[in-house]
């Protein structure tokens, strides 16, 4: 008996060293390894390995090593506070776990001047010039403002409102363009049990806040607010955004708020399927989200702008984008510019066409298909784009603008906190991360 | 007459506690049972009642779990990983909790009461720390042996478990009566084979219930395997569970997640029901007595 | 005297093991712990690692949203022992002193909840407080409408802990049950007896013999009440609400993490780790002197 024991306990404690020997990746000498790691998004992960395989085609003796993964910053961070790091990183900010945000707050990301400097292999156009103006100088990808870029522009997207096409057409209402027609609508569809509003989670806040504040007080107002100016949340553009959502508060549907959670949130998108709800925020990744739910008959993805503010005023649509970066402690950053500027490339770009991601580059309109011609003619039918973030600042213990902006919104629909409360835990945050500015 | 009244009381009484036992049984059974059913429901019925029966019988989410989430292989090394950090555990925690209640020494009580303290340690906390000390290992030796290793967690685990199992299984070795110990003596049998072939067979009921805990936590147990084991080809089952759960902006495979989860439940289920005989002996924690 | 060298050596032996893993595993990274609460720190670079003293503990004081999750983590400590211990006591009462059917059949149902893991319970739960399709609600719109206004179980600010409280009690009641179980049968039918002839009923036997008798082991589930409530508040919190509705159901454990990672204070963070070791071996050190009873013996 013990001798069983003991044979078993040394097979267990052999097996446990070999598994750890044996991960080791052997690259052959000479051989140049590119370690990509990538956030599984919308579009999946097969979507990397064909990039991933092209571009190994096109370079003899290249190795990508992919880490792709839906929680990618719980599987990489680990390994960069060891000291390994991806050479490239796909993700996106705004993201709950914000590690792209942490690494700009460490000055740990690497100026892309250079890479935007390469030509795209295999085509003769630099990466800077191939890159759709004013995809480059956002708060997003210069995040210091000095004029650098450190984060890509990668897949990109319109968000607005999504809402039942074939409902509208059944019922012979107007999409509103103005929020004054929105409110109207509203009352119209309160008679026939069917909410104006809902909203997958608060987070879903942050396109919508952009474009409303783009709305009200046009873009340079915008970008002061983004930049924490002070006193910025008691001005009257300010305020009005603040009641217009204080307004839809009221006309959001009831169970919202008990689903707004990582768990739960597909059940408020599903209320738009269900003809429960009429308009959400959202990005065009909800299309393939949501694609083996069920839905009412005649369901048809829609897709608008936020309302304007009056009559004929502007009306925004926020450009979400996700990134691409590379970490100052990488270990091949030359490679890794190589290989960023080859998703640039016609030849990348299909692929990533294929899967549904479209990147920011000249001539990509030509590769729309389906739902997606539609989202992304947004643009073109008078929608005008809004870009950016909040900037980047040093951290601040227990402050975050996110949690004050967006995530109040829940309490303001449940009635559990008043319009001035949440202005003034807003001017909080802002007076708090103003210090903090880089 | 008055017997029958006292009789009906009784029976009233035996009724609503039958009631209410039932009724909290079932709060157990429908739910559980709804786990299994919802994995093998496809992934479009997740969107509509979740009280629904499944509409037919799609066992491919669990070829889905195995193939394409490679459950299989995570299995396999959440096995290694429990069973590591079981026998680990039982060969270190044994001894000390046996000699910690039994003898006296120097240093006795600094060291009961720093287990004591052990127990209100936090995983949550110390995995970042315990992680950067692996990773100075590695290059103290200049070689990543450390990390990515099924045997350094298993070795962790049973570490972090130590405070809970001696605290436990010297609760019960207080409650022997020393007439054993001393008999054996007399005999002229060493403290060793004393404590391996007379005091740990008695103590059979609490070791059981320590394997059943200490089994559940580490199979179910995810924040120290995400943090240590990243390489794929290391990976636990909780944590291959996790990349199966639904995240933002992408589809949800509700069919494989609930699949997934039978496959990490199922285990738990068959051990429990294994052993629960004897649970209940083996749980005598503080004692009865002061 | 060689005898009493012998002994020494061996009880040595056996508890250095432990106390080694015991040191390299836990101690040491707890000391670590209470260091990094020190610094202001983001967690990756040292660049910017500075050390600010104490200042990452004045800053908890003031900040409402740590405050927020110290009140519920302990509304949520002293909610979940109260109903756990009192059902767990009476079940285990009843299935240890009453002769039912199937007695043995719900001693193994019971225990179940807590072999499963958090996630499944928390899908289980979530399906169960759903406005429009849950158990719940369902179950309590047989005694009037609530289709206007469904109760928000997991939504509305004042009733989001207690629907996590719910959850880790009927997670918990089992576990603690089985535990009562083990001691109340040890208990001496004799007495139970002598009292019965006295008169005294069922109710009164289970106050004045039961409860006194199994107290040590009452006040030992207290320190486990304690130390499992902090665990788990995070684990049911992580899968059912994310935190929300609005921060109202953030938790101690969530909290840390949402600053250690998502907002890059890995220093502040671990002040708040180091916040709920204290906190956690205070309280269990406080009810455990309160409850101090002269062990009675039978």
């Amino acid at each position: 008996m013990k001798k069983v024991l003991a044979l078993v306990l040394a097979a267990l404690l052999s097996a446990g060293f070999l598994s750890g020997c044996t991960t080791e990746g052997d690259a052959g000498d000479g051989d140049q390894k590119l370690w990509v790691a990538a956030l599984e998004s919308a579009y999946g992960s097969e979507v990397w390995k064909e990039i991933a395989a092209a571009f190994e085609k096109a370079n003899e003796g290249v190795t990508v090593e992919l880490t792709v993964d839906k929680n990618l910053e719980d599987v990489i961070s680990p390994q960069m506070k060891s000291g390994e790091y991806p050479d490239v990183i796909h993700l996106a900010v705004g993201r709950t776990a914000a590690l792209t945000e942490t690494m700009t707050k460490e000055n740990a990301i690497r100026d892309l001047s250079d890479m935007l400097e390469l030509t795209v292999p295999g085509e003769d156009v630099k990466v800077k010039d191939k890159i759709v103006p004013g995809f480059l100088d956002t708060l997003v990808t210069n995040p210091y403002s000095d004029g650098k870029t450190y984060l890509a522009p990668m897949f990109y997207g319109p968000c607005g409102l999504f809402y039942n096409a074939g409902l509208f057409k059944e019922k012979g209402w107007e999409v509103p363009a103005t929020w004054d027609e929105m409110w109207e609508l509203g009352d119209k569809a309160k008679a026939e049990g069917i909410a104006l509003f809902t909203y997958p989670t608060t987070g879903y806040f942050d396109a919508f806040f952009y474009a409303l504040l783009n709305e009200t007080g046009g873009p340079d107002f915008f970008n002061r607010a983004m930049q924490y100016e002070e006193g910025i949340w008691d001005t009257d553009e300010a305020n009005q955004a603040f009641n217009i959502v204080a307004k839809l508060a009221t006309y959001t549907e009831s169970t919202t708020v008990a689903n707004a959670n990582d768990a739960n949130f597909q059940k408020n998108q599903q209320l738009i399927l269900d003809n429960k709800a009429l308009f959400m925020p959202n990005g065009t990744w909800v299309v393939e989200e949501m694609k083996d739910a069920p839905r009412a008959d005649g369901f048809e993805w829609g897709f608008t702008a936020l309302p304007a503010v009056t009559e004929g005023g502007d009306r925004y649509s926020y450009t979400f984008f996700e990134q691409i970066w590379s970490p100052k402690k990488a270990a091949n950053p030359e490679l890794a510019d190589k290989f960023m500027a080859y998703l640039y490339s016609d030849e990348a770009a299909a692929i990533f066409a294929k899967y549904g991601a479209i990147q920011p580059i000249e001539g990509v309109s030509d590769m729309l298909e389906g739902d997606n011609k539609l989202f992304y003619s947004i643009y073109d039918t008078g929608a005008k784009a809004a870009m950016g973030a909040f900037a980047t600042t040093d951290p601040v213990e227990g402050v975050s603008m996110k949690d004050a902006l967006f995530g109040t919104v829940d309490s303001i629909v449940s009635g559990q906190k008043t319009v001035e409360q949440w202005k003034e835990a807003v001017n909080q945050a802002n007076d708090a991360l103003r210090a903090a500015l880089k | 007459m008055k017997r029958r009244k006292a009789m009906s009381a009784e029976t009233l009484f035996k009724i609503f506690i039958m009631v209410v036992l039932v009724v909290f049984a079932i709060t157990i059974i429908v739910p559980v049972g709804w786990a299994f059913l919802a994995s093998i429901k496809e992934n479009s019925e997740f969107y509509g009642n979740p009280w629904a029966f499944p509409e037919g019988f799609h066992y491919q989410n669990f070829i889905d779990a195995f193939n394409k989430a490679n459950m299989g292989a995570y299995f396999m090394n959440s096995v290694i990983v429990t069973a590591l950090g079981l026998a680990i555990l039982l060969v270190v925690a044994l001894p000390a909790a046996y000699v910690l209640a039994r003898y006296r020494f120097r240093g006795r009580k600094i060291l009961n009461v720093a287990f004591m303290a052990g127990l209100f340690i936090n995983v949550n906390y110390i995995v970042v720390p315990i992680f950067l000390m692996l990773v100075d290992a590695n290059t103290l030796v200049g070689d990543t042996i450390f990390t990515n290793n099924l045997f350094v967690v298993g070795l962790i685990y049973a570490s972090t478990a130590l405070p809970f199992t001696i605290y436990l299984l010297s609760g019960y070795f207080a409650t022997l009566p020393k007439d054993y110990e001393e008999a054996a003596y007399v005999d002229g049998s060493s403290y060793f084979r004393t404590m391996v072939q007379i005091i740990f067979p008695m103590a059979k009921p609490s070791i059981i219930t320590v394997i059943l805990f200490n089994f559940l936590s580490f199979w179910n147990e995810y924040i120290i395997s995400m943090t240590l084991l990243t390489r794929d080809s290391v990976k636990t089952l909780p944590v291959g569970l996790m990349n199966l759960m639904k995240a933002q902006n992408a589809a949800a495979q509700y069919g494989q997640m609930y699949a997934g989860l039978v496959i990490v439940m199922l285990p738990t289920l068959i051990l429990y029901i294994l052993v629960q005989k004897k649970l209940t002996q083996g749980m005598t924690v503080g004692g009865i007595k002061g | 005297m060689d005898k009493q060298k012998g002994r020494g050596r061996f009880a040595f032996l056996c508890v250095a093991p432990a106390t080694i893993l015991f040191i390299i595993f836990m101690v040491i990274p707890t000391l670590q712990v209470f260091w990094y609460s020190l610094f202001k720190w983001g967690g990756y670079s040292d660049e910017g690692k500075t050390f600010v003293g104490l200042q990452n503990f004045e800053k908890l004081l003031t900040d409402a949203k740590f405050l927020k999750s110290f009140q519920n983590t302990v509304l949520l400590i002293v909610i979940v022992t109260i109903v756990t211990m009192f059902f767990a006591l009476v079940f285990a009462g009843i299935l240890t002193r009453e002769k039912i059917k199937g007695q043995n059949f719900f001693r193994v149902i019971f225990y179940i909840p807590n072999i499963l893991s958090v996630v499944v319970i928390a899908a289980i739960f979530n399906a169960i407080y759903d406005p429009s399709q849950g158990l719940l609600n369902s179950i309590l719109g047989l005694f009037g409408s609530l289709k206007e206004n469904p109760i928000l179980w997991l939504g509305d600010r004042n009733t989001v802990v207690f629907s996590i409280a719910g959850a880790m009690v009927w997670q918990a009641i089992g576990y603690y049950m089985v535990m009562y179980m083990a001691s109340m049968s040890a208990v001496p039918e004799s007495l139970y007896e002598s009292a019965s002839l006295e008169g005294s009923g069922r109710i009164h036997q289970f106050i004045h013999i039961t409860i006194p008798l199994i107290w040590t082991n009452i006040r030992t589930t207290l320190t486990f009440f304690i130390i499992s409530s902090i665990n788990l508040s995070f684990l049911f919190v992580k899968a059912m609400t994310s935190g929300g509705p609005d921060g109202a159901s953030e938790v101690f454990l969530s909290y840390m993490y949402q600053q250690a990672y998502t907002n890059s204070s890995y220093g502040y963070g671990m002040a708040i780790g180091v916040i709920v070791f204290v906190f956690s071996f205070a309280l269990a050190g406080i009810v455990n002197a309160v409850t101090k009873r002269e062990p009675l013996e039978y």
